[in-house]
Parts: structure tokens; sequence; C-alpha cells
């Protein structure tokens, strides 16, 4: 659009523009941005396409700020592109500021890497190894497990249903924990 | 937001602005303004006694022109930088009449020196320059930073050192009116040193003083 868009045009649009007149703001805004976007991507090769879109916006917003400076009798493009230019430059001051002040600090891993510390996060690794290993504990420990852990009732409910007492219940499941936390660290 | 969008926000809250004048005519209107304060602040000060016979000394006239035609150079020079696309040789304006000015009052106190020795190159406290320059300049000074902020801050360091040369020249046209020191060498060294000073201190405040004032987006969107 902006090849078929004359000098002359942009001039006649920006002082109908500055006469308050929004149509031919938004027509001259859409006819300037292909040749506008073209410019910043050409000075800002290595940026991301998200980021000459930023520039393109606060470039369009500046325009807008100072569009009382356009003098109609002057050629349109050279006004745009000091501003564009200058947003360009505040950009980059402002981008080598922030570089400037921050500390780059290397993303380190939610957990470590060492067997060890991950043990407990990590759940109980194979099934079948603790399957296995569930079954071969006494009798009291197994039924402990299966009620708290398995079926997963209260202390209370596997008391009545096993008939051992709470503290009983207890003492089983944390040897049977024990039991457990040793055969799968031997597997 | 989207830039389509952006440009729809932008289009429906543009409100008429008045298109801003040249800077030369900015510079003129400003100069109107600034000598008629020089006047009333001449005229509270008491002019000085022997003016009469100043105006007709022709360093006196010459260095009188300099400093003005320094204010209205660098003024106009400010204008211009705000103006987008605009020809920066404009900048260098004030170059020439600080030159004469700087030349004048060198060629005084070398003339001084070559007539009366040493002594004609004495230099005595005259801290008196320093605010009676301030209050001569201050209503060019804030008066030029208001014309300034309808401009575009594309320099805003330089803009506002012109602007503060431009308002210490005015203020030392003034000065010179109701100040009788007359010595080159005084001249030199305070006078023309506190126009370098304040326009030293108005290029350090040139961010805070013209800075992008950009519409808020968000504001705008939930109109």
């Amino acid at each position: 659009m902006s090849d078929q868009v004359t000098d002359e045009q942009l001039a006649r649009f920006m002082a109908a523009a500055q006469s308050g007149a929004g149509d031919a703001y938004a027509a001259l805004l859409k006819a300037i941005l292909p040749r506008l976007r073209a410019m910043i991507r050409n000075r800002r090769r290595f940026l991301s396409e998200a980021d000459i879109e930023d520039l393109v916006q606060d470039t369009l917003v500046s325009l807008h700020s100072v569009r009382a400076t356009y003098d109609p009798s002057r050629p349109f493009w050279p006004w745009l592109f000091a501003i564009a230019r200058n947003r360009l430059a505040d950009g980059a001051r402002r981008h080598a500021r922030r570089s400037a002040n921050e500390v780059s600090v290397p993303e380190y891993p939610v957990t470590f890497s060492a067997e060890e510390a991950n043990w407990d996060a990590e759940g109980y690794g194979d099934p079948e190894i603790l399957r296995e290993a569930i079954d071969r504990l006494p009798a009291a420990q197994r039924q402990a497990v299966d009620l708290l852990k398995i079926k997963e009732l209260s202390l209370r409910e596997a008391s009545v249903e096993s008939g051992m007492s709470v503290g009983a219940l207890k003492v089983s499941m944390h040897r049977a924990m024990t039991t457990l936390k040793k055969a799968l660290r031997k597997s | 937001m989207e830039t389509d969008e952006l440009i729809s926000v932008l289009a429906r809250t543009s409100a008429p602005v008045q298109p801003l004048p040249s800077p030369w005519l900015r510079a003129m209107v400003w100069l109107a303004l600034s000598l008629v304060y020089a006047a009333l602040v001449t005229l509270m000060m008491g002019v000085r006694p022997d003016l009469l016979a100043m105006v007709g000394d022709s360093r006196f006239d010459i260095e009188q022109g300099a400093a003005l035609a320094t204010g209205v150079a660098a003024a106009v020079a400010a204008f211009a930088a705000t103006i987008p696309g605009y020809d920066r040789r404009v900048l260098l304006a004030p170059v020439p009449p600080l030159t004469l000015w700087l030349g004048s009052l060198g060629q005084g106190c070398l003339s001084a020196w070559m007539t009366q020795g040493a002594a004609g190159l004495e230099l005595r406290s005259d801290w008196l320059c320093l605010p009676a320059m301030i209050a001569a300049g201050a209503v060019p000074a804030i008066a030029i930073v208001l014309m300034l902020r309808r401009g575009a801050p594309l320099l805003p360091h330089t803009t506002v050192a012109l602007a503060g040369l431009a308002a210490a020249g005015i203020g030392n046209f003034a000065l010179r009116f109701f100040h009788a020191e007359d010595a080159s060498i005084m001249v030199l060294v305070w006078q023309f040193g506190t126009v370098v000073l304040l326009t030293g201190v108005s290029a350090a405040l040139g961010r805070r003083v013209l800075c992008w004032r950009t519409m808020p987006l968000d504001r705008a969107r939930g109109d």
C-alpha cells in the first residue's frame, strides 16, 4: 500500500490527522506501516519479529505524541524516519543499560543429579520390585502398608479394619517403610 | 496489543493539535517575551548611570549585539532540534555570534594587558553576577523550556544546553544594562563564565527536562 501512497498524500493525511480526523489518521498509520516495519527490520536484523513489532509500535506511539511537530509543507518520510531512528537509538540505549545492570545466572536444575538426593523424591522406582518387596514383608507390616498406603485408610479406619491398635499400626508402618527402603536400595 | 489494534486506539483518541510554527517564528515570539522581561528586570534593578556613554562604546555594542545574537541563534537552534527531520546544521547557528562575543572579550583582555600591563588583567570577586544573571534569565529559561516541551525530544541534552545558552545570553544582555562591570577580564570570567556554567548545567539536565511523553496505552484502550 505504501508504494501507492505518495508523499503528498501522506502530507494531506497527516494535516487532516492534525485537525482531528481519525479516519485519515488510521489510513495514514496503516499506509506507513509496511515501509516503517521494513526500515526497522533492516536496521535491527538480529531481533525477533516480536521485538521488531514492539519497536514499530513504539515509533507509532512516539509519532502520535509529537504529531504537532509535522509541518505539512515538508516531506513526510524524513520526519517519520527521524522519529524512528531516535526511538531505535533509545531502545538500544535502554537495552545496553539493562544488560549492564543484570547479572547472568546459569539456570540450575530444580533437583540434583546425585542418586541419593533423589531417592525419596522419585517415588518407588520400579513398581514390580516394590510389589515383591511388599510381599516379602511380615504379615503385620504388609497389612499396615495395604490399609494405610494402598487403600489409603486413616489410622482409625485401619485399626477397625485390622483389629490392631493405632499405636501398633504406626509401629508396623514405620518398620515396613524402613524395610522397603532397604530392599529397594539394594535392588 | 496487536499493531492494528494500536492504530485504531491512536486514531480513536487523536485530538486535534495545532501544528507548531517554524523554529524562527517561535524564537521570535520567545525573544519578544524575553526582551520585555529583561527590560522589567533592568528597570527594577536600576539602569546603570553611565548607560548613555556605554551605548556609544563600540566594544560594548559589539558584545551586547553578540550576546543577544547568541541568545537568538541558540533559541532558533533549540526549537529546530525538536523538529524531526530538520537539518541538523542549524545546531551550529550560535557558533558565529558566540565566537564574535568571545573574540571581543579576548581582544579586550589583550588590549587591557598591553596598555595597563598586569593591572589590566586584575581579577576581583564579582559574585553578584551569578544570581543577577539567573534572575535576568529565569523567565526566558522557563518560557523556552515550556515551548520546547511541545516538540520532539530528539536530542534532549543538546536542546536543553542550547536553551540554557539562549536564556543565559539574554540574561547577560540584560545584566550589562544594570551592572556596571566592563573590564574585559571580569566580563570574560564572571559573566561569560556564568553563561558557560548555566549552559553546562542545562546540558546535564537534558533528559529530566525533555523526554518522550507517550500516551498511556492501557488507559487509552480501556476508555
